[in-house]
């Protein structure tokens, strides 16, 4: 699908098959302690961990409608760009299912869908800042599951980890005719 | 917010600690207030539950 197929949608991102892989990975492989989802929308993935497992999710999101929807699913919702206002070491866990649709400029809109789906030129225009700042919030054994399309070029993805002091592996995936979705789990090199 | 949030937020400007002003709450958590950073004085607003932690420079412009 693309941006512009998008357009008639409402402004919040409803769950998609990307959400649906994130959520069933993260209920398989995260058992308690603190988790934040970042871009948590209508907080269908931190509903899925809250309800599964025994971990305390806390959810952010730059759209204020989606901070709306999210803690009326019940998730502790904050307002924010990305993990700016967190402490340090406060996550065992990090969820974030990106925009990481490549966008040329020109079908750029001002809306807060696009900021939902878009991920600028090369779809990596979120995950940067993202990765810069993950280290900083992440305790030192914790992990973050980040959903990644190969639209989105996974080995860029993986590089960029590294260049942040990440290693990633690939912990799930699922085909589709036109992109493959791929859960990297990323954790601190040193760990 | 539930209180106990305040121990894993900060301030998104120079990430220091926040101090909880209530202005409204219920059996389980703050409906409305502010938090306050310790370091540099901005205010950041907590309306229907949900605290805004943006920068102030984007607190309007974002994705409104």
């Amino acid at each position: 699908m693309t941006l512009e197929d998008r357009r008639e949608m409402p402004t919040v991102y409803e769950p998609a098959e990307d959400s649906r892989l994130l959520a069933d990975t993260a209920v398989e492989r995260v058992d308690g302690g603190v988790a934040l989802e970042v871009g948590v929308g209508f907080g269908y993935v931190a509903a899925q961990v809250a309800s599964a497992t025994e971990t305390r999710v806390v959810g952010c999101d730059i759209n204020p409608e989606a901070c709306v929807r999210a803690r009326e699913a019940g998730i502790e919702t904050v307002r924010s760009n990305l993990t700016d206002p967190f402490a340090a070491d406060s996550f065992d866990v990090v969820l974030f299912n990106p925009p990481y649709l490549p966008t040329p400029p020109e079908e750029e809109w001002d809306d807060p869908l696009e900021h939902a789906l878009s991920g600028g030129e090369d779809g990596r225009r979120v995950i940067r800042p993202f990765l810069d700042d993950l280290g900083r919030v992440l305790r030192p054994a914790g992990r973050c599951l980040l959903l990644v399309s190969s639209l989105t070029d996974i080995d860029a993805v993986v590089k960029l980890a590294a260049d942040a002091g990440f290693e990633s592996r690939e912990v799930a995936e699922e085909s589709f005719p036109f992109e493959r979705l791929v859960v990297l789990e990323i954790t601190h090199a040193n760990s | 917010m539930k209180e106990s949030l305040l121990d894993i937020l900060c301030c998104p400007l120079d990430k220091g600690d926040l101090e909880l002003e209530v202005i409204r709450e219920d059996d389980d958590e703050i409906l409305e207030g502010r938090l306050l950073c310790e370091e540099c004085g901005e205010e950041y607003p907590i309306e229907d539950g949900i605290p805004n932690l943006l920068p102030p420079d984007m607190r309007d412009e974002a994705a409104a």
